[in-house]
């Protein structure tokens, strides 16, 4: 009896946890996949693997980097499955406008654009430490990259991203 | 002795590097000053970019259902139902009551510290910031934004970290109530300050607001989720 109360409050808390960080995960996916039905799909996946996975979950302040590794899995597992085809990107971002419009700042819908059009290896370490928060230290570990590799790779996503917007790229530094 | 490039190769990969060389060679280059600021609201730009709206979901795993229907006299449900009413009723105006009051410490607490509102580009100190942090265990990510203002201030028996972050709609006051837990959340609206209390599991509450806005309660709403996701919890 006391076993099942526990499953219980033990289910009760993970779903309550994954309900927390969903809207992180899915933007996360979305920013991976820059298809918001696939990362919905990635996520719903991802949040079956991480349940059957739970126990392994020690500590549960390291839930939202141990998600967000599942969901980069899946994403992966996902890419190999469907042996996705290569994309327009023009085309992505048109099918994307409901969700890119839906800002209610007019003047980020071109830097939405632009991160759209920055390379997978651009983007990626750019929305770990942007969104998430990861210091270099944490997505070099994520992605499996030396220090000095994600700062390149973060250099050039904005390079590109502040080029890409207009911005006042004189004093960026040239590699 | 760090060089223009570097420096500026440095802040381009990371806007917010805390660096203490990268710190003395800001302090000794206007330039390469203005460059960091320039990064800081371009990067201020790419984050609100980055948050895509997307639904909390109301059911995250599918098999969270529940697989059971009680089924009992439609009579004694319908007295239970009336008799759980009046305690919801009963007990959401107790509940409320102590909010109220929170809230109303918040709002008295503002009219202390009228130059924290200023809208600026210029962020406080980190060292300054940690400062003011480290008693209730928490640090913000890069995403939280530029902290404008970050003070320790006496609240209710305890010092609570006061903090205003600038926002595109405006300076956001922050105030950390690890010493006030709530049971739900409670939007107020009172002496020209609009916002919201938060309760944070394990952290008490989150008192978030702003200030002649005009901005919406489901903004606000929106605003303190943002701020809560952009604390982490060290303890």
């Amino acid at each position: 009896m006391n076993d099942q109360v526990a499953g219980k409050q033990r289910h009760a808390r993970f779903q309550a946890l994954c309900q927390s960080l969903r809207p992180d995960l899915l933007r996360f996916a979305f920013w991976l996949s820059r298809d918001r039905a696939l990362a919905e799909d990635v996520v719903q996946e991802s949040m079956l693997r991480a349940w059957k996975a739970q126990d392994s979950l020690l500590n549960e302040a390291a839930a939202k980097p141990w998600l967000l590794t599942i969901v980069r899995r899946e994403y992966a597992r996902t890419f190999e499955r469907k042996r996705l085809n290569t994309v327009d990107v023009d085309e992505l971002i048109a099918k994307e406008e409901p969700t890119l419009a839906a800002a209610e700042e007019h003047d980020i819908a071109d830097v939405r654009a632009a991160i759209m059009k920055l390379p997978d290896e651009y983007r990626e370490p750019l929305v770990l430490q942007v969104l998430m928060g990861y210091s270099t230290a944490e997505i070099a570990r994520e992605l499996e990259l030396s220090g000095p590799a994600v700062l390149t790779r973060l250099c050039r996503a904005r390079r590109q991203l502040r080029a890409a917007c207009g911005e006042d790229t004189a004093l960026d530094p040239q590699e | 002795m760090m060089d223009h490039t570097r420096y500026r190769s440095a802040i381009l990969a990371d806007p917010r590097d805390q660096d203490a060389e990268l710190r003395t060679h800001r302090e000794g280059c206007p330039e390469c000053r203005a460059y960091t600021e320039q990064l800081l609201r371009f990067d201020a730009r790419v984050e609100r970019a980055l948050r895509v709206d997307m639904p909390a979901g109301a059911e995250v795993l599918p098999f969270a259902r529940k697989s059971q229907t009680f089924v009992g006299p439609r009579r004694w449900l319908a007295i239970a139902a009336s008799v759980l009413l009046g305690t919801a009723i009963v007990g959401g105006i107790w509940l409320t009551l102590p909010q109220r009051s929170l809230a109303a410490a918040v709002v008295a607490h503002m009219a202390g510290e009228p130059d924290a509102w200023q809208r600026t580009d210029i962020a406080v100190d980190a060292p300054a910031l940690q400062d003011v942090l480290k008693d209730s265990n928490l640090r913000l990510k890069p995403a939280a934004g530029i902290v404008s203002y970050a003070s320790s201030c006496a609240f209710r028996g305890h010092q609570v970290p006061h903090l205003v972050v600038q926002t595109p709609r405006g300076p956001v006051t922050v105030m950390v109530l690890v010493h006030e837990p709530l049971r739900k959340s409670m939007q107020f609206d009172e002496q020209g300050y609009r916002g919201t209390l938060v309760p944070v599991p394990g952290h008490g509450s989150l008192a978030v607001l702003m200030r002649d806005s005009g901005v919406s309660s489901a903004e606000i709403a929106r605003i303190a989720a943002q701020v809560d996701d952009s604390i982490v919890w060290t303890h």
